[in-house]
Order: structure tokens, then C-alpha cells, then sequence
């Protein structure tokens, strides 16, 4: 017989818990991972502030790919439906998540968003997340790679300033380098804190305006 | 950022342990918050408070226990904590992610806990 001691009434009781409040949206993301695998897609997340270039460098990447895959894309906005109107007029599926207040994207949206989407006809997709540096790197979405887009224009202090985000990802476009030396940035500076603050980081330079970079990023991102 | 929706999922979940457990009341709260999240305690604590009013968790005490964070290096073996970048510009230091002894990629192996290591109740 187990002996069981039961709590007095009024009594005060600890209770080790060690509950993990990030695994529900792990282990959803864990279950995106599985959905896009089964259908042989594999998925890309873009984070980065309003106006970085996310729109804008996956418009180049379509561009370049879509004769190659099935392409789709996940855009993720407060509201609007702004950028995933832009993206459609490439031929390409495209399904918008309006967050309302939520600052991320988060692995639960996503698989409502998967479900969405045909993925019988689809081998990639973009995941465009709502425009912030900062919270969507504690949410991984099951993506296989992560990027954060970068304008370079914005603050010789972005790097510095968000190395969290810069931890959780794989990749960094360094975008709008065309207009760099007109602001007078100094994109070395900013390629140096990027490999201290992260070693593992593929750094990649891009503009979308003049096309550069969209090669060396397809390459990094294996595609 | 998004304190508010992390202390609603934590003042959810206590709730349905507290429950279950047929707590009268919830006493305290321990927390763990890795230093690589993004969460600030201060504003947990905050969203915590506001969150708790008109249930079994008002009144009670949540108590942050920050984990800093722990490495290992695949190249030389090395475990333990990272270096940080103190720079007058800034008032938190920066973490770098790189090795202390070989300059390497590391892996992160704690600080991006939120974790919610116990409960005090009254039943």
C-alpha cells in the first residue's frame, strides 16, 4: 500500500512543476517540420523590421526560382494584406496571416496557414514574418532555415543592438548595400560585429533595387 | 515584446495546475527565464500582475530566477559560460556566441529557458 499524505485544510503546498512554457509552440513547430517533410517542401522564415526588404528580396527570389519550384508564401502582418497582393502578381500561392496585435508569427498560425495552401503543388515556401527584429527569433515555425533581413541604411547600431535576433538565426542579408556609402554605414563594420556576436551566420550582401546578392543567397540557402 | 502573450500562457497554465489540484489559492510562482530569451522579467512580472487579478493567482508572488547562459564547443570541448561585450554605449553587455578558448561555433546548451520550476498553493 502506497502511504498517501494528504494536505490539511489551509495548508500551504510546493509543487515542483518544471513546465516548459515555450514547448507548445516547439512542439507544434516539430509537427510543421513533419507536414512540410511528408509533402517534400522545404521552408524559409524571414524576420526583420517594417521596411527592412522582406517583401522585396523574396519578390527577387521568386523571381529567380519560380521556374525551378512550386513556390508559396506565408506573409505575416498585423493587418492588411498589402504584401501577399504584391507577391501574388508573381504567379505564386500566397496566403496572408493577419496577426491583429501579436508581434510574431508563431508555429500555431503557421500550421493554420499550411493548411491553407495546396501542398500537393508546392516543393518551397517563404515564410514572411510580421515586420520586427525582435520577437519572432523566440518562435521558431518549423522552418529549416531562418533569416533576418537587414537594412543597412537604418542604424550603424542595428547589430549591436539586437544580438539575440542575430543568434537565432542562420542567415543575415545585409540588404540595400547600394545605398550604404551614400549614408556613409560602414557594412564591414557591421559584417564584423555579425560574425562575433555568431559564428555560425552565412552573411550575405544584398540590394533589391540593383539585384545583388540574390545568387550568393540562393546558393547559402541551398537552393 | 511580447511579454503580455507569455504571461497569459504562464498565468494560464498555473491556473489549470492550481485547479487541478483544488488550490484555494496560488501563494507563489517560480519562474525561470534564460538570458538568451527575449523575455524582461520586470515586464513579465508586470503583464503578470494585471493578467492574475479575479483568480486564483491574485495576490500571489512570482519570483524570476534569470539562468545565464551555458555553451559547449564542438572544436575544443569547451562548456561554460560566453563572453560578454561590455560597451559604454549600451547599458546591457552583448552576448557573444562564440567560443571563449578556440574562437569557434558553439552550441547553446541553457538561456533560453521559460520555465516554470514550481508552485506554491493553498489547498
Amino acid at each position: 500500500m502506497v502511504k498517501v499524505v494528504e494536505a490539511r485544510e489551509g495548508e500551504a503546498l510546493d509543487i515542483e512543476l518544471d513546465l516548459n512554457l515555450q514547448k507548445k509552440n516547439l512542439e507544434l513547430a516539430e509537427a510543421n517540420r513533419r507536414l512540410l517533410e511528408k509533402y517534400g517542401i522545404r521552408a524559409i522564415d524571414f524576420m526583420g523590421s517594417v521596411g527592412s526588404g522582406k517583401t522585396s528580396l523574396i519578390e527577387r527570389l521568386v523571381g529567380k526560382l519560380k521556374g525551378k519550384y512550386r513556390i508559396g508564401v506565408i506573409g505575416g502582418d498585423l493587418t492588411t494584406t498589402i504584401d501577399m497582393e504584391i507577391l501574388s502578381r508573381h504567379g505564386v500561392q500566397v496566403v496572408q496571416v493577419n496577426t491583429g496585435r501579436e508581434c510574431h508569427l508563431d508555429a500555431n498560425l503557421v500550421a493554420r496557414a499550411l493548411q491553407s495552401l495546396p501542398l500537393n503543388s508546392l516543393d518551397l515556401i517563404f515564410i514572411e514574418n510580421v515586420g520586427n527584429i525582435i520577437c519572432p527569433a523566440d518562435f521558431p515555425l518549423g522552418a529549416h532555415r531562418r533569416v533576418a533581413v537587414v537594412s543597412v541604411i537604418d542604424s550603424p547600431y542595428i547589430i549591436v543592438k539586437h544580438p539575440l535576433t542575430f543568434q537565432a538565426v542562420d542567415v543575415v542579408a545585409l540588404n540595400k548595400v547600394d545605398l550604404a556609402e551614400i549614408v556613409g554605414v560602414n557594412v564591414a563594420k557591421l559584417e564584423e560585429e555579425l560574425k562575433k556576436i555568431n559564428p555560425k551566420l552565412s552573411i550575405v550582401k544584398t540590394s533589391c533595387k540593383t539585384g545583388l546578392g540574390v545568387d550568393q543567397l540562393i546558393e547559402v540557402l541551398n537552393l | 515584446m511580447h511579454e503580455f502573450s507569455a504571461a497569459s500562457q504562464l498565468v494560464d497554465l498555473v491556473l489549470a495546475e492550481a485547479e487541478k489540484r483544488k488550490a484555494k489559492r496560488v501563494v507563489e510562482v517560480n519562474l525561470i527565464i534564460g538570458r538568451l530569451s527575449f523575455l524582461n522579467p520586470e515586464q513579465v512580472k508586470f503583464a503578470y500582475e494585471i493578467l492574475s487579478k479575479d483568480t486564483l493567482l491574485e495576490g500571489s508572488k512570482l519570483n524570476v530566477q534569470e539562468k545565464p547562459p551555458l555553451v559547449e564547443c564542438p572544436k575544443c570541448g569547451y562548456k561554460g559560460g560566453i563572453e560578454v561585450k561590455d560597451d559604454p554605449y549600451f547599458h546591457l553587455g552583448i552576448p557573444l556566441l562564440r567560443c571563449p578558448k578556440c574562437g569557434g561555433e558553439v552550441k547553446i546548451v541553457e538561456g533560453r529557458e521559460f520555465i516554470v520550476k514550481s508552485i506554491k498553493i493553498e489547498v
